[in-house]
């Protein structure tokens, strides 16, 4: 226990596991296809990983507190559909909807909360439960029709958030400095802040944190909310890029986001968690989708090595939690 | 029972307590105190009360009825943070520390100082970390363990340290040890009593709960032992009394009823 090296103590950290992958992907791919790390394919890949990836950010924290949310790939659907319905029925202004959009999100996870927290039902079945609830209001309101495609230029609100620039020969998406902005707050708030040590305590041992005075539910609630609002941003972002607001969109979204938090070392049962892995983990898990086409290998074939990689991680940061156990 | 504050006060002071779970009753009656600077041992075969009456002191469960006084003032104790406002921090073995997080990050769990502007203010880690290396020092941990290590990979008895050192920095006046020594070696449980010693040396009072008699013997000013659900003796001064004396009011049997039992 003395001073161990710098060395030493970067890889014995639960992020050094994914960022050897992912660091080896990027080889691999790039040798095999000397595009992957063109520009182009840099700009296209990280458009919608960011979108993806604002999600994970916020799950991690919801992760880390003990709970997780499957109602977030509906949500994603339901707030592009519902911002674009009230837009497109001249009912409020872009922004209004955007709003309304996110209030709305914010209440989904308020209820999540509510019903996880209070009426103490496991995260799983009150989330899987939201998830149906929304993506059947959205496939309801629609008629299971994509919603109007729009000219959304010109709008203040849509170049906020996903107006694109260059940088260099990169083309890029404000999204991506939304992106950023989320790594850097929600990385601060789980590692500095006070806020953050309540986070870990709720998920690690709840009612030691309890006894302290942490007030767990309430902790748990606002996560909730993170993660539903955060998946709204996503969606909403995400229909005003690709010019579509469709009920289906988002389908299975949930578990990739899931398994990009605990690829990145985030305990899935709580306790533990790190943004800077589940960034990691983000990239990994869509370089992959992206290199494996790249490189060749038929898009059917994605699941299996995403099935793969999440196994060897999960084996890789057990194995570490019991060497960090056993002491060494 | 509002007396003025005399000065040899008891620190706690429980009031004919009654708990019953439905139909089961688990007090009945109890009597029972603290000193200032005390370490009290409560003794009791398994279903004595002994648990029930350290539950109700720690706000876990709530009394059926009675009176708790602390210095004299009634409280009332309905959470486990009702108990800690009121100074009484109990300590089970592992339950009490977040294992996933260091050693300073659990003993400010709650109380984070904070440093840095308005919104922007974050956890003040050197001072948690300053602090907490010189309290594992005062209670006595001799081994050089950095404050940042995670709870997890701490011994049995150095997390009951933690937690001690914990309860003696929020000035706790009140410790309820639960069963500190179980599933501990001979040198850790040593350790362990030695931190209870130090508690009250500097100033909080104990109350120790163990199986083994012998422990308690070691290190307690003062033996109770219940039975059925009510405190039978509640003045045995464990260097006047033996603990074969000591099992017998536990049991409720006289010296001939255990040899006819045995033989």
């Amino acid at each position: 226990m003395e001073n161990p090296s710098i060395l030493k103590r970067f890889i014995a950290r639960p992020e050094f596991g994914p960022f050897v992958l992912l660091v080896l992907m990027i080889v691999v791919f790039q040798s095999i296809n000397p595009s992957f790390l063109s520009p182009q394919n840099i700009s296209n890949t990280l458009a919608f990983t960011v979108e993806l990836g604002l999600i994970a950010l916020a799950m991690t924290l919801l992760m880390t507190s003990g709970e997780f949310d499957l109602s977030v790939g509906s949500v994603f659907g339901f707030s592009a559909v519902l911002m674009w319905t009230l837009f497109n029925a001249g009912v409020t202004s872009l922004e209004v909807g955007f709003l309304a959009a996110l209030v709305v999100a914010a209440l989904i996870g308020f209820i999540n909360g509510i019903f996880v927290t209070q009426l103490k039902i496991p995260s799983f079945l009150v989330t899987l439960g939201m998830l149906l609830v929304v993506r059947g209001t959205a496939l309801f309101i629609t008629d299971g029709f994509p919603q109007r495609t729009w000219n959304a230029t010109g709008s203040w609100l849509a170049e906020a958030l996903v107006g694109d620039f260059y940088v260099g020969p990169f083309r890029l998406y404000m999204s991506l400095v939304w992106f950023v902005i989320a790594v850097v707050v929600l990385g601060y708030i789980l590692n500095q802040s006070r806020v953050g040590n309540w986070i870990q305590a709720s998920g690690g041992n709840p009612n030691a944190a309890a006894a302290r005075g942490v007030k767990v539910s309430r902790v748990k609630i606002g996560l909730f909310m993170l993660s539903s609002v955060m998946a709204a941003l996503a969606g909403i972002i995400s229909s005003i890029r690709t010019s579509s607001a469709n009920p289906n969109s988002g389908t299975g979204y949930e578990l990739e986001v899931i398994a990009m938090v605990v690829i990145g070392g985030t305990a899935l049962m709580g306790g533990r968690g790190t943004i800077i892995g589940t960034v990691i983990g983000i990239f990994i898990l869509r370089l992959m989708r992206n290199g494996i086409i790249m490189i060749g290998v038929p898009g059917l074939a994605y699941n299996i090595f995403i099935g793969a990689i999440i196994l060897g991680m999960m084996a890789l940061h057990s194995w570490l939690e019991r060497r960090h156990k056993a002491g060494t | 029972m509002t007396m003025p504050n005399t000065g040899n006060q008891p620190l706690v002071r429980m009031v004919d307590i009654h708990k019953s779970y439905g139909q089961v009753k688990a007090l009945v009656g109890a009597n029972f105190h603290v000193n200032e600077r005390e370490i009290v041992g409560l003794l009791g075969d398994n279903g004595a009360g002994k648990s029930t009456l350290i539950k109700v002191l720690s706000g876990a469960v709530p009394l059926t009825s009675g009176d708790i006084f602390m210095r004299g003032k009634k409280v009332d104790l309905r959470s486990t943070s009702d108990a800690i406002a009121n100074g009484i921090e109990t300590i089970y073995q592992d339950s009490a520390l977040v294992t996933q997080l260091s050693i300073a990050r659990n003993l400010f769990l709650g109380r984070e100082p904070l440093k840095g502007p308005g919104i922007l203010n974050r956890m003040d880690q050197d001072a948690m970390n300053n602090v907490a290396r010189e309290l594992l020092k005062r209670v006595g941990i001799s081994k050089d363990i950095p404050p940042t290590t995670p709870i997890g990979s701490l011994s049995g008895g150095e997390r009951q340290a933690v937690a001690i050192a914990r309860a003696m920095h929020f000035d706790s006046d009140l410790i309820i040890l639960d069963e500190p020594t179980n599933n501990l070696g001979v040198a850790e449980t040593q350790g362990v009593l030695k931190f209870v010693r130090g508690a009250r040396d500097s100033g909080h009072s104990c109350i120790f709960i163990a199986h083994n008699i012998h422990h308690v013997f070691q290190v307690v000013d003062r033996i109770v032992v219940m039975r059925r659900g009510k405190v039978v003796a509640d003045d045995i001064d464990p260097k006047k009394s033996t603990v074969e004396e000591v099992e017998r009011v536990i049991t409720g049997m006289s010296e001939a009823d255990i040899k006819a039992a045995v033989s």
